[in-house]
């Protein structure tokens, strides 16, 4: 009697308590993305039109979109390589200097992307400190230009999107049971081996939610590609800002926003069901 | 991998790829703290010569700098109050009630940790600028609860579950009343989560860049949208100072959560601090 009294209070305090947030959403987060949506497939004069997607999908708009797409792909992939040696240091040091690697993982997360994005604009330019090093050992073809161009983009957008998959990957090579790999190496296994064919596979699923989230992350990202990147490198995001700004060409900037929104859950989407199989996988090995 | 004999070599390796990335996460920062100092015109590091103008003419009363200081700061704090609000209600829904279409609810607090912020500014614009509610600092702040509340709540359902519930039981058990439970119990309990969120939605409001500048008037710049126009359009040392001043905050920021943290004996790992845990 007295506990179920308690469930019923307990869901009625639950529903209480859901409203201000489910309001709130609705009213400022759900209904404007769907007021987004559908001035994209409102004509100039109202009326139904797929016109603002075929003008997005082809000439320059749809070169805009594909560098956006390469921008994010290399980030993703460079901060995988990047954040994978990172973390698998990690994982190996004594606990101190491993507290210490966080904490300089951690602090910048929290640190503007702005204020970040200048520190590299500062240090990536023609007689910056990095080609001041390069060119005083006399490293082939340097001074480079490392700014106003992909290579610059590439290199502030990945050190923006680090921390998220050095944080994915730690916590999945946390979770890796060590009895796994020595009984490998009992077995005769070569480290390489005891790499490829056992620690690779335990960590794959992780791999693969720190690259597609960061490659998501970087779909609509744009301080880092805006202040680095040069005339050409523009991306998606510049393009909405550039349209609504300067434009007034809201329809336009709508359509660019929906374009993001379906490759975002694409990629969830794919995240999704990765996760939905594993899970079944592991139902299905623990109960036989 | 442990129990394997690690060659020297290959710990050499080790140790210097990661002195290197930790290099590259640090650099831009420590740069920015250097610069700020220098007195040359220009960004130029090292700087030849050290000199606090920068810090001065920020400072400057009435300048861009101050008010846009003075803009953010009412934004944040506005939106520190929205969110903390939201987050009570939504967590203690969401942690501790039996709730229906629980994973409804908890997807849309998700949601907006995920969705592209642009399309997000690009709905808030929409929205916003028919009701002429542009540049209003209330209007700003709404945007910023958007992507603070979600921060917020994620903070406090790990408070939440990480208080003892036979204690509020136990309490009951003796008679004190559900006020009493929640003023004596619940809140002291939840306090260093409490404190937490509100530093993290205060400088998620403080750094926001893309609603900030979709929402803003030329009068009514928020500080990181005055830094982006400072470093795309003109070169403005000032941008170093100010820069100096963000990163001070974010880290005393963070030294204070861990200090709450500590005090309130909060053992278990750190959670919801980033928005992509959940995925994990």
């Amino acid at each position: 009697m007295k506990t179920s009294a308690k469930r019923g209070h307990r869901s009625r305090i639950a529903l209480v308590n859901a409203v201000p947030v489910t309001l709130f959403l609705l009213v400022l987060f759900v209904y404007p993305i769907v007021g987004v949506l559908s001035l994209s497939l409102e004509g100039d004069t109202g009326g139904f039109t797929l016109h603002w997607y075929t003008d997005a999908l082809s000439g320059v708009n749809l070169s805009v979109l594909i560098s956006t797409l390469r921008i994010s792909a290399e980030t993703a992939v460079l901060s995988l390589l990047v954040g994978f040696g990172l973390a698998h240091a990690i994982a190996r040091m004594r606990p101190v200097f491993a507290a210490l690697a966080m904490l300089i993982v951690v602090v910048p997360h929290f640190i503007s992307a702005l204020v970040r994005t200048y520190g590299w604009i500062i240090m990536l330019g023609e007689h910056g400190l990095i080609n001041t090093l390069l060119t005083s050992v006399d490293a082939p073809g340097a001074p480079y230009s490392l700014l106003y161009n992909e290579t610059g983009v590439v290199i502030g957008t990945t050190s923006v999107m680090l921390p998220y998959t050095v944080l994915i990957l730690q916590g999945v090579m946390r979770g890796v049971d060590r009895r796994l790999l020595a009984a490998a190496a009992g077995f005769g296994a070569g480290r390489l081996t005891i790499f490829r064919r056992v620690y690779l596979p335990l960590v794959a699923p992780g791999v693969g939610t720190a690259g597609l989230l960061s490659f998501i992350l970087c779909l609509g990202y744009y301080i880092t590609p805006a202040l680095m990147g040069g005339d050409k490198q523009t991306v998606v995001a510049a393009l909405i800002d550039q349209q609504v700004m300067k434009q007034d060409q809201w329809n336009s900037a709508a359509a660019f926003g929906v374009i993001l929104l379906l490759l975002t859950f694409a990629g969830l989407g794919v995240l999704g069901l990765a996760k939905l199989r594993r899970t079944k996988a592991h139902a299905r090995r623990s109960s036989s | 991998m442990m129990e394997l004999p690690a060659t020297r070599a290959g710990n050499v390796a080790r140790a210097v790829s990661a002195t290197a990335i930790l290099l590259f996460l640090a650099m831009p920062i420590v740069i920015i703290l250097v610069t700020s100092f220098g007195a040359d015109g220009i960004g130029t590091f090292p700087p030849k010569e050290y000199s606090t103008r920068w810090y001065e003419q920020m400072a400057a009363p009435g300048g861009n700098w101050a008010t846009s200081i003075a803009l953010s700061s009412l934004v944040a704090a506005l939106t520190t109050v929205f969110s903390l609000i939201l987050g009570v209600t939504a967590a203690t829904a969401l942690a501790r009630g039996r709730l229906p279409l629980h994973a409804a609810v908890y997807g849309l607090v998700l949601a907006p940790l995920l969705i592209p912020q642009v399309v997000i500014a690009l709905g808030l614009f929409l929205f916003f600028e028919p009701a002429g509610m542009l540049g209003s600092p209330l209007a700003i702040a709404l945007g910023h609860t958007v992507l603070a509340a979600p921060i917020a709540i994620l903070i406090m359902i790990s408070t939440l579950r990480g208080i003892d519930e036979r204690l509020e039981d136990a309490a009951a058990s003796m008679g004190a009343s559900r006020m009493t439970i929640a003023r004596r119990i619940t809140f002291p309990l939840a306090t260093p989560g409490l404190i937490a969120a509100a530093v993290f939605s205060f400088i998620t409001s403080f750094d926001e860049f893309f609603i900030a500048q979709f929402m803003s008037t030329p009068d009514t710049r928020t500080l990181p949208v005055l830094v982006f126009n400072a470093l795309q359009f003109d070169v403005d040392p000032t941008v170093t100072a100010v820069s100096a001043v963000l990163i001070a905050l974010a880290v005393v920021a963070l030294a204070l959560v861990a200090l709450v943290r500590k005090l309130g004996g909060h053992r278990h790992e750190q959670q919801g601090v980033l928005p992509v845990e959940p995925l994990t």
